[in-house]
């Protein structure tokens, strides 16, 4: 985990003034609905950011490979606004972070900086229990309130948000590979490989973070890929899911029953 | 699949087997769909993926000019639960040509006509099932007995003739179950899947094809699609050549995916139409048929009435 800096004077006046009782959230109506259902009161509205100078690396024209510095990059900055974002949750002492978004925002007056930027609402047990994850730290997840208190009813308690990411810039076809399969309809092994191993490299790493928490499982997995700036044959392999654990309690899923909506 | 390669089986990336030995599970599935496969007795495995970058070249006739007239490409293919992917076509081919309906010889007044395009079918064919054995040969690896919510994409890449399919799914295995031969397969997930237990049948694996037909439009056809009807002519509504390769099209998809169902019946059919501009002024109609073959396994048990409710969401 990368180290995180002192959280700014306007953030604390703002948590010291939620802990008197008001919350702030962006959990719409139902959301809050479900998580109050599932024993969870909201705390505040909490965030972390952090503005990043990706910088540039050099890549072989004709080579598949990937762009270590840049994932390290891509990844520090996300950690750093995910750890500022827990900071404020623990300010606040809370149990756990939910609906937790993660955006990577560019400005025209940094083009090799980007912003990226980690927003929740911070809840809390209302049983008492401690929900902290195996670090000791409030937990986090991109899931909505109803998919939390759903998760909930499964006997699974989530751990994490846990990503994991992989730069790679794809070989250019050279021009005697382009002639040689001009007027074929062919698989382009190159490419396919080039791929399959970044979007694993992303995949593994989202998956060793949910082990090191002693996670049983990873739910909602979304791959996600962009260029940013860096060009079309440079793409960025983002996995990310909330890591979940076996909690105590046992699964209360309600029988499905069939019905008819009065909603028009 | 007689005339379409078959991807070789032992082509996965090392990475692959490192994170399917990994200790936490992952799934694509939302949180609902989850815990709808918990209440079924389905454990999620592991997110499984397979790729395949095509080149996809407009040049490549595989057979059969141009101009369409098909080859003798022979019986129905791809049946059999193991090849979920065919090429359109039932063999006959489509070829329908369109003289000018006003007897002038001029660049103006032209014939047209509507062709299947076969190397874009076995094209499509060949990346979708390399894509999809991929997955398949992972989930296997996981030591899955199905796949739940696979979903397929196919997109260009930055290279403009280089497209890459993508098919991704949740392996699950069936709690207290000896492992079964090959994984089953199923574009649902969720309640959808509970429902189709439900109602007493199985999934036996995904069903796709792709047909494409070539339009390339005569001089009554051309007016009529410019809002015009051409001098002494007008037709009013329809443009038959237009409907007919619209029509030809689906046909072609349909009798497809159907060589691929045996006994079985499809769940859950899907059309997906893309247009686009062709050679020589052509237009190029593409339909996708996507589907879950399924088996009855019990007899359909009568569900209680439905409760009338409000949604909150």
């Amino acid at each position: 985990m990368t180290e995180a800096a002192d959280l700014p004077e306007a953030t604390r006046h703002r948590l010291e003034e939620l802990e008197h009782g008001l919350f702030t959230s962006d959990l719409s109506v139902n959301e809050f609905l479900l998580v109050k259902h599932a024993g969870f009161h909201p705390l505040g509205f909490v965030m972390g950011s952090s503005i990043y100078h990706t910088g540039i690396q050099t890549r072989r024209w004709g080579k598949s490979q990937e762009l270590t510095k840049l994932t390290e990059a891509m990844y520090n900055a996300r950690e750093l606004a995910m750890t500022r974002m827990e900071e404020e949750a623990q300010e606040l002492g809370a149990d756990g972070v939910v609906g937790v978004r993660l955006d990577v925002n560019y400005y025209e007056w940094g083009r090799d900086a980007a912003e990226f930027i980690a927003l929740g609402t911070a809840v809390k047990a209302e049983d008492g229990n401690s929900y902290l994850n195996a670090q000791g730290k409030p937990f986090t997840s991109d899931l909505s309130g109803q998919d939390f208190w759903t998760l909930m009813q499964t006997g699974h308690v989530p751990q994490a948000l846990v990503l994991g990411t992989c730069v790679f810039h794809i070989a250019h076809r050279g021009l005697a590979q382009t002639l040689g399969t001009v007027g074929q309809n062919v698989e382009l092994p190159n490419f396919t490989q080039a791929l399959y191993e970044a979007r694993e490299l992303a995949m593994t790493r989202m998956q060793d973070e949910a082990n090191r928490l002693g996670a049983t499982g990873i739910v909602g997995v979304r791959l996600e890929e962009k260029s940013h700036q860096w060009g079309s044959h440079t793409i960025e392999f983002l996995a990310i899911g909330t890591a979940v654990t076996k909690g105590t309690g046992a699964a209360t899923l309600p029988v499905p029953t069939t019905i008819i909506s009065l909603d028009n | 699949m007689s005339d379409v390669d078959h991807p070789e089986a032992s082509d996965l990336p090392e990475a692959v087997g490192r994170r399917l030995k990994g200790g936490a599970w992952s799934s694509g599935l939302s949180v609902a769909d989850f815990a709808a496969c918990v209440s079924m007795g389905l454990r999620p495995l592991a997110l499984v993926q397979g790729f395949c970058a095509m080149q996809w070249s407009a040049y490549a006739m595989s057979g059969g000019s141009p101009w369409g007239s098909r080859p003798t490409a022979g019986a129905p293919q791809g049946a059999g639960a193991g090849a979920p992917y065919a090429s359109a076509g039932s063999g006959s081919g489509y070829n329908e040509s369109w003289p000018c309906p006003h007897g002038v010889a001029s660049l103006e007044h032209r014939w047209g006509g509507n062709y299947e395009q076969p190397w874009a079918e076995h094209a499509w064919s060949q990346g979708f099932g390399s894509a999809y054995v991929r997955m398949v040969e992972e989930a296997e690896e996981a030591g899955a007995h199905g796949i739940i919510d696979v979903v397929d994409t196919a997109r260009y890449l930055s290279e403009q003739s280089v497209i890459e399919f993508h098919v991704t799914g949740t392996a699950v295995a069936v709690e207290d179950s000896p492992a079964p031969a090959a994984p089953w397969s199923t574009y649902l997930a969720g309640q959808r899947l509970a429902k189709l237990f439900e109602a007493g049948f199985v999934p036996v694996s995904v069903a796709a094809a792709m047909s494409s037909v070539m339009m390339w439009p005569n001089c009554q056809t051309e007016y009529l699609l410019h809002g015009t009807s051409g001098w002494g002519y007008s037709y009013g509504g329809e443009i038959e050549q237009v409907i007919n390769a619209d029509t030809a099209v689906r046909r072609l998809a349909r009798a497809a995916v159907r060589s691929q169902l045996g006994s079985d019946t499809l769940h859950g059919a899907r059309f997906a139409i893309t247009r686009h501009a062709g050679n020589m002024g052509g237009h190029v109609i593409e339909c996708t048929l996507r589907g879950t073959r399924v088996r009855r396994f019990k007899d359909f048990d009568p569900i209680p009435a439905a409760r009338p409710t409000v949604r909150l969401s």
